[in-house]
């Protein structure tokens, strides 16, 4: 063997012993160097010397890094705005500073490598841009890149955590926005937990980050009885009913006292929030059925021909109040939710009027039909006896 | 018994009258047809939206436009802007923010700026712009084709 | 007052001739003599296509960026706009299947022997002509199928050789499908065609009253051994008043038709949305449009498309010019009956097949 093969070979052992979090640092030179191709250091002058060291006595050598030093190192640049300048004006240099807040910064810190770098998220030797589609750190890539640990149950269970968040997160109404319609305004981990300062929010603090997107309902809850109840009980907000990452559609089923409702979970028949509970989960349910049974009307009425541009407006707008009540049941109370879900209901059986008014035309024109057609039996009736009693027969064509 | 000339006469007699009935159920939709209808041509193309009096400075105001909404906004400077109301994000309909002199939709605190383009929150596209004129004491919102 | 009105007109038309002539004309009454009726059912259809016709052009606008909700404001809007625009596309039905049925009738009665061969050409012509007002007709609603199904007939065009690109081009008012096109069939349609067909049908019914009704040879050879096989009855009223009882049927079921099962607006035209699967022309194209589908790629080095557009052109023309090489012995006679049921199969098995939605 030959002496160049044997210290790759000793440098994939140190790899294998020193980097548990499988990385997609590549091991070998040619595929680091490959990789290197497409990164953005490259593009910016920097070779394997910028950040290996070199022995400059033999041929150069790349050794593998310690993992607690990866992070300073990079820091190196990153965290000095000057040096930035001249390649990046506006990229931000606290990228260090945020991941010494972290969960993974101060584990780091205190020794434990098993923890994620900056070499684990964003690469170590074909570092793309957040924005290019095929970086680990795209949004569409943050989950499963955060998911290659914290969706693994060997690296999960030394630190006592769960490794669920990632699946759940997978099955959630943000999952399907932001891979499924590529809406990339939908929060994926770090848009909740932060990148380089990831940290699970406090309990009493998860409002402040759905706030973020949905203003409206942090609003009425910050404002509604709840708010304090919560804070006093140490009781998460939004995510008591909503979950953190398995957030799935809300429906209005989850408001209600009997088994399967949210508010069940904590609310019984007895006390004055019971009657709430029960007007406003009526007046949902009166406004979903108000507009299903519009919407069936409108759609056997244009089925049949008929037009309905004014019962599909009133219907949007029905729907547009729909979600404003839903929005407002956050407020908890029984004002202005009433009065919101009283214009939805209206607005359905405008839309429901609309297509009941264009099914009674239809039997308009069926009556209408009827009459035609026995005027016109009528007058065939009265035609085939005249035919009939015409004078001259078929004739032989003898007879001129 | 009547005569066969006599039950000729009634024949024709019955003949003529059923043939009015049909040709007046001919003759009666084809007159509806020929009166023109109140409103007199399909207004997909523009659309009157109520009395320019009606709509202050720095003011906004939706207007149906067949079966879709339409912000009508006056600036503060006065000009008539209109835009589809349909957020681009997931369909809310926006209204108009007179405080921030933007449109906005309260679904996700998404913005758009007075010329429909998209400029805060989730929104990925403009909206789709009409133009809006006065003619007279109207305004009259027309789409671009 | 009535008779008085009546001189004054008679003075200065001829009218007491032409009163006179259809009293005197009789119409030939046997077993085949209910097919009779196809032509003048034919001439009613028509004659309501025109009055709905020109009822819809009160309404209409052809432009792209009109089309589609003048039709929507016709059909939602007018007061009994619903009834004319179904009438107006069922009729447009009802007229083919009559057309086609007064074709087959004529030809398998033989109907086509001099001295009525003009008569014969003539509605040859006058049936391209109804095929071509149902084509031009398809597009005006411009919705995603007739703009879709235009895009592919007009496609079919571009197999001919050499003048292929030119017709394309002439049909579509350029190099695609558009507004344009929408415009030029519709000058078509309401303009020009119609004003080919006056004339062809003046013709038509002209020769048909200078020859009377053709009685079929079967009839006319019984007739030889025994003269009162073939009878006859007045046109006027007893003929005229059986055509009534038939038009009034159709009427009614125009009317029902036209009120339990309207015509549906579809999806406004935007070409650049895909388009929707099973695009097919209206249903007496089917037979043509499987045809194509079946037939291979290349047949004997020559592109199958352009063979099969070639032999339905020459088909075509063959019917066109029938009497001027058809045999008048009943042994050619019996050809062209094989011919013609072969031909009706033939188109009635590939309709079947496209309903069915079959692919090769």
């Amino acid at each position: 063997m030959t002496r160049t093969a044997a210290v790759r070979l000793a440098a994939l052992a140190v790899a294998a012993a020193l980097w548990p979090c499988r990385s997609p640092a590549q091991i070998t030179v040619d595929g680091a160097t490959a990789a290197f191709r497409d990164d953005v250091h490259e593009a910016g002058g920097f070779t394997c010397a910028s950040c290996h060291k070199v022995d400059a006595a033999r041929q150069p050598r790349y050794d593998a890094m310690p993992r607690p030093s990866i992070a300073p190192m990079c820091a190196r640049c990153h965290g000095d705005a000057a040096y930035m300048r001249k390649f990046a004006p506006q990229v931000r240099i606290d990228q260090y500073s945020q991941y010494l807040t972290s969960t993974h910064g101060k584990r780091m810190a205190a020794g434990e490598v098993r923890v994620a770098t900056c070499i684990d998220c964003h690469g170590a030797h074909g570092v793309l841009r957040v924005s290019d589609p095929r970086s680990p750190v795209a949004p569409a890539n943050v989950a499963a890149t955060c998911g290659r640990c914290h969706a693994d149950p060997a690296r999960m269970t030394p630190f006592r955590r769960m490794d669920n968040p990632p699946a759940d997160w997978a099955v959630s109404v943000h999952a399907a926005a932001l891979l499924k319609r590529g809406d990339t305004s939908a929060p994926t981990c770090n848009s909740c937990h932060g990148s380089h300062g990831a940290t699970p929010p406090g309990v009493t603090d998860v409002v402040n980050v759905c706030a973020q997107c949905h203003v409206r309902e942090a609003q009425l809850f910050r404002a509604s009885p709840k708010k304090d109840i919560f804070d006093a009980l140490g009781q998460a907000e939004c995510l008591a009913c909503h979950s953190n990452h398995r957030i799935e559609s809300p429906s209005d089923s989850f408001i209600g006292l009997g088994k399967g409702a949210v508010c069940a979970e904590c609310h019984d028949e007895t006390g004055e929030s019971a009657a709430t509970i029960r007007t406003m989960r009526g007046d949902l349910d009166r406004l979903s059925a108000g507009l299903s049974s519009a919407d069936a009307v409108l759609t056997r009425a244009e089925r049949a021909g008929m037009l309905v541009d004014e019962g599909r407006a009133a219907l949007r707008d029905a729907r547009e109040h729909q979600v404003q009540t839903r929005v407002l049941v956050h407020s908890f109370a029984a004002q202005p939710f009433g009065e919101a879900a009283r214009l939805g209901i209206g607005s359905a059986s405008r839309a429901q009027e609309d297509g009941e008014a264009a099914m009674r035309e239809l039997q308009v024109r069926r009556r209408g039909l009827a009459v035609a057609t026995l005027a016109i039996l009528a007058f065939l009736v009265t035609l085939w006896l005249k035919i009939r009693r015409l004078p001259l027969g078929p004739q032989d064509s003898t007879r001129a | 018994m009547p005569s066969n000339a006599g039950r000729r006469d009634l024949l024709n007699w019955l003949l003529g009258i059923w043939g009015g009935g049909v040709v007046g159920s001919i003759a009666y939709p084809v007159a509806r047809y020929l009166t023109p209808p109140d409103v007199p041509e399909a207004s997909m193309q523009s659309v009157n939206a109520g009395s320019g009096r009606a709509l202050p400075l720095n003011s906004g105001r939706i207007v149906p436009f067949g079966s879709q909404p339409v912000l009508l906004i006056r600036t503060s400077a006065g000009a008539l802007r209109a835009f589809s109301a349909t957020c681009t994000h997931l369909a809310c309909t926006v209204q108009y923010r007179p405080d921030l002199e933007r449109i906005w939709c309260a679904c996700h605190d998404g913005q758009y700026d007075l010329n429909g383009r998209n400029v805060a929150g989730p929104p990925p596209r403009p909206l789709e712009g009409y133009d809006a004129t006065e003619q007279g004491d109207d305004i009259v919102i027309t789409r671009r084709s | 007052m009535y008779r008085r009105l009546r001189e004054w007109l008679e003075d200065r038309l001829p009218l007491a001739d032409l009163v006179d002539a259809l009293r005197h004309k009789t119409v030939p009454h046997h077993r085949y003599s209910v097919w009779y009726y196809f032509g003048g059912m034919t001439l009613f259809l028509f004659g309501i296509q025109v009055g709905t016709g020109a009822l819809l052009l009160l309404y209409y606008r052809p432009s792209a960026a009109e089309a589609y909700e003048s039709v929507q404001f016709i059909v939602g809007r007018v007061p009994f706009g619903w009834l004319i625009r179904s009438i107006h596309v069922w009729s447009a039905n009802l007229m083919v299947a009559s057309a086609v049925a007064h074709f087959f009738s004529v030809l398998f009665l033989h109907a086509y022997r001099p001295p009525r061969d003009l008569t014969w050409m003539s509605g040859m012509v006058l049936l391209l002509l109804t095929l071509a007002f149902g084509f031009t007709g398809y597009l005006l609603p411009w919705n995603q199928v007739s703009f879709f199904a235009t895009r592919v007939g007009t496609d079919i065009a571009a197999s001919v050789p050499g003048i292929g690109e030119f017709i394309v081009r002439f049909m579509r008012g350029g190099k695609d499908v558009t507004g344009a096109t929408l415009t030029r069939l519709f000058g078509f349609h309401v303009a020009i065609l119609p004003g080919i067909a006056m004339l062809l049908v003046g013709l038509h019914l002209l020769l048909v009253q200078r020859h009377g009704m053709s009685t079929p040879p079967s009839v006319e050879s019984r007739a030889a051994e025994d003269p009162s096989t073939i009878r006859t009855i007045p046109f006027l009223p007893h003929f005229l008043l059986r055509d009534l009882f038939a038009w009034t049927i159709v009427l009614a079921l125009l009317a029902g038709l036209s009120t339990l099962y309207p015509w549906e607006l579809g999806v406004k035209a935007d070409p650049f949305a895909p388009a929707p699967a099973g695009i097919r022309p209206e249903w007496y194209f089917l037979w043509a449009f499987q045809t194509l589908k079946y037939v291979p790629p290349t047949v004997a080095g020559i592109n199958g498309e352009l063979l099969a557009v070639a032999a339905m052109g020459a088909a075509a023309a063959g019917a066109v010019l029938l009497p001027l090489f058809a045999g008048h012995n009943h042994g050619s006679r019996r050809i062209i009956v094989w011919i013609g049921t072969s031909a009706l199969a033939f188109m009635a098995i590939m309709t079947w097949l496209s309903l069915k939605g079959g692919q090769p």
